[in-house]
């Protein structure tokens, strides 16, 4: 009856869950919003996130809303492969006959799925990239790994995502920890790009920036998810983040998904009582 | 100006009895009202406005309908390009932000832009979403921008150094460049100077003749009677009563007196 398509996912992810120690008996129902911690309160356990499902279709950003303790950067790990996951599945499709259960693979797979499937940009840069390292070098670590060989492709592979990402490139070949944090960030930027990935994962980009670094930053952001279609997962506690970068949410308290809505919706009319409570507190 | 043409076959959008209230958990778990129980039509080519005093439930009509606000119950259905109708309240997320843009538009007071992309580019790229190519957009980017007196120093400056008026003029150009088959407008000349309001009334009467289906809220009374080819005054929630322009512009200013 309806015409209306939805768009293909590239990105599943379904009944995700990570738990750190043992759960009690009833370990699921005594953690949560409910109960207000994510803690088991007879083994100690945690439930950093549990039942966590989306879908990120192509040229498509999804935010991850809450605050810090949340479950939000556990579920940005799990899918990145960082941490290993307790439960459920993350399953990646780049084309129609190629779709990868990445939970399933072997470390070595996860480490290969890295670097041209899945990119990842963390709030430290220390993270991302090496900071001894110049901003070349950085760039081609990525490259060499899927198996760019000459030197002088990988240079001007280099300049020219430098170059994308607004890095002077008199600054090349300048070690990174030389650099401003935005300036770290755009080489974050550039490396993820190198090997064109499908799927970039975003943890609080822009967070501990000035407000005017941040600015530029999230707008090369914006521009760049634009551009080359990326499926975007956005981890942030910053509603003006969300709000300029996704068009649709998940909030998560205490390890679950609280509420699932359009951004514009989560920001004008918040139904759970938590996400009201960080929305008026943003808005205050 | 147009009149109504409220004919079923060119309804499209067909709004029914639909309720919005919002449950403020921060504040005693208070229930706040704001619609109770709205029907409406809308056909291709007629420009509806609606009317009522502020807490009517003017606004929050419109968002609803976009699904800024989540309706509570009801049912808003829109007529798709192959004629059929979707209920956009049933819909996913992610169906229903494909639509958005498409086949549904809204524009409201303010402009919601990159910081750092010009006046130009952002109509332009309206125009792209909607399906021209990009001669076509920058074409009509152009005619729109010109059509609003924006001047043209302005075209290449980030929208985030306008002024008020300004912005507004580009939220419209945006907002009307191919426009789709419904077009929300809330208060979308409320910033402007008497002259630009004029070339922007202008634009937005030209919708009609495109075909468009347009459910407006404007707060003056002149703009209205102008534009509208019906008229529905809202009260509570709930819609007052409806008619042409003549007829229910003349009883609301009865009131206001």
């Amino acid at each position: 009856m309806t015409s209306v398509v939805s768009p293909e996912w590239v990105l599943k992810v379904n009944q995700l869950g990570k738990i750190f120690g043992g759960l009690s008996e009833n370990g699921l129902a005594l953690t949560g919003p409910e109960t207000g911690s994510s803690k088991d309160p007879v083994t100690g356990a945690i439930v950093a996130a549990w039942n966590v499902s989306f879908e990120v279709a192509a040229g498509e950003a999804l935010g991850v809303v809450g605050e810090s303790g949340s479950g939000k950067s556990t579920v940005m790990r799990c899918i990145a492969g960082d941490q290993s996951s307790s439960a459920g599945s993350v399953q990646i499709r780049t084309s129609p006959n190629e779709q990868i259960d990445v939970l399933s693979l072997t470390p070595s797979e996860r480490r290969q799925l890295r670097i041209d499937k899945i990119a990842v940009v963390y709030q430290d840069p220390a993270e991302g990239l090496d900071l001894n390292v110049t901003a070349g070098g950085n760039i081609a670590s990525p490259l060499t790994a899927a198996g760019w060989r000459n030197f002088s492709s990988i240079r001007s592979r280099a300049s020219e995502l430098l170059l994308r990402t607004e890095v002077p490139l008199n600054r090349m070949d300048d070690v990174v920890k030389s650099f401003s944090g935005g300036m770290k960030q755009r080489v974050q930027l550039a490396k993820a790009l190198a090997n064109r990935p499908p799927i970039v994962l975003l943890d609080e980009p822009t967070t501990g920036l000035d407000a005017s670094v941040a600015a530029g930053v999230l707008d090369l952001i914006r521009g760049l998810l634009e551009e080359f279609g990326l499926a975007a997962v956005v981890v942030s506690h910053d509603f003006s983040v969300i709000e300029m970068l996704t068009n649709r949410c998940i909030v998560m308290n205490h390890g679950r998904v609280v509420e699932t809505a359009l951004t514009d919706q989560l920001l004008e009319d918040p139904h759970h009582p938590y996400s009201q409570k960080l929305v008026s507190a943003a808005r205050a | 100006m147009s009149h109504s043409i409220n004919n079923a076959e060119h309804v499209v959008l067909d709004v029914r009895n639909l309720r919005k209230h919002f449950v403020l958990h921060t504040i005693d778990s208070r229930i706040v009202e704001a619609l109770n129980g709205v029907s409406l039509k809308v056909s291709a080519g007629e420009h509806v406005a609606l009317a009522g005093t502020s807490g009517a439930g003017k606004s929050s009509l419109l968002k609803s309908i976009y699904r800024t606000y989540k309706p509570s119950s009801g049912e808003v259905f829109l007529k798709l390009d192959d004629d059929s109708f979707v209920d956009l309240i049933s819909l996913t997320d992610s169906e229903l932000a494909t639509l958005r843009g498409t086949q549904i538009g809204y524009v409201s007071q303010f402009l919601r832009a990159q910081p750092r992309r010009s006046t130009f580019e952002i109509v332009t790229k309206a125009g792209i979403q909607r399906g021209m190519d990009s001669d076509t957009a920058k074409q009509a980017a152009a005619y729109s921008l010109q059509r609003l007196n924006l001047d043209e120093a302005l075209w290449d400056v980030s929208a985030s150094m306008l002024s008020g008026g300004e912005k507004q003029r580009v939220n419209l150009a945006a907002g009307t460049i191919s426009p789709p088959r419904l077009l929300l407008l809330d208060e979308p000349v409320s910033a402007l100077d008497p002259v630009n309001r004029e070339s922007a009334l202008e634009l937005i009467g030209t919708l009609t003749d495109q075909g468009v289906a347009v459910l407006a809220v404007f707060h003056d009374i002149d703009a209205m009677e102008r534009l509208a080819s019906r008229v529905i005054v809202l009260r509570n929630g709930v819609v007052d009563y409806e008619g042409s322009p003549q007829e229910t512009l003349a009883r609301l200013e009865g009131v206001a007196r």
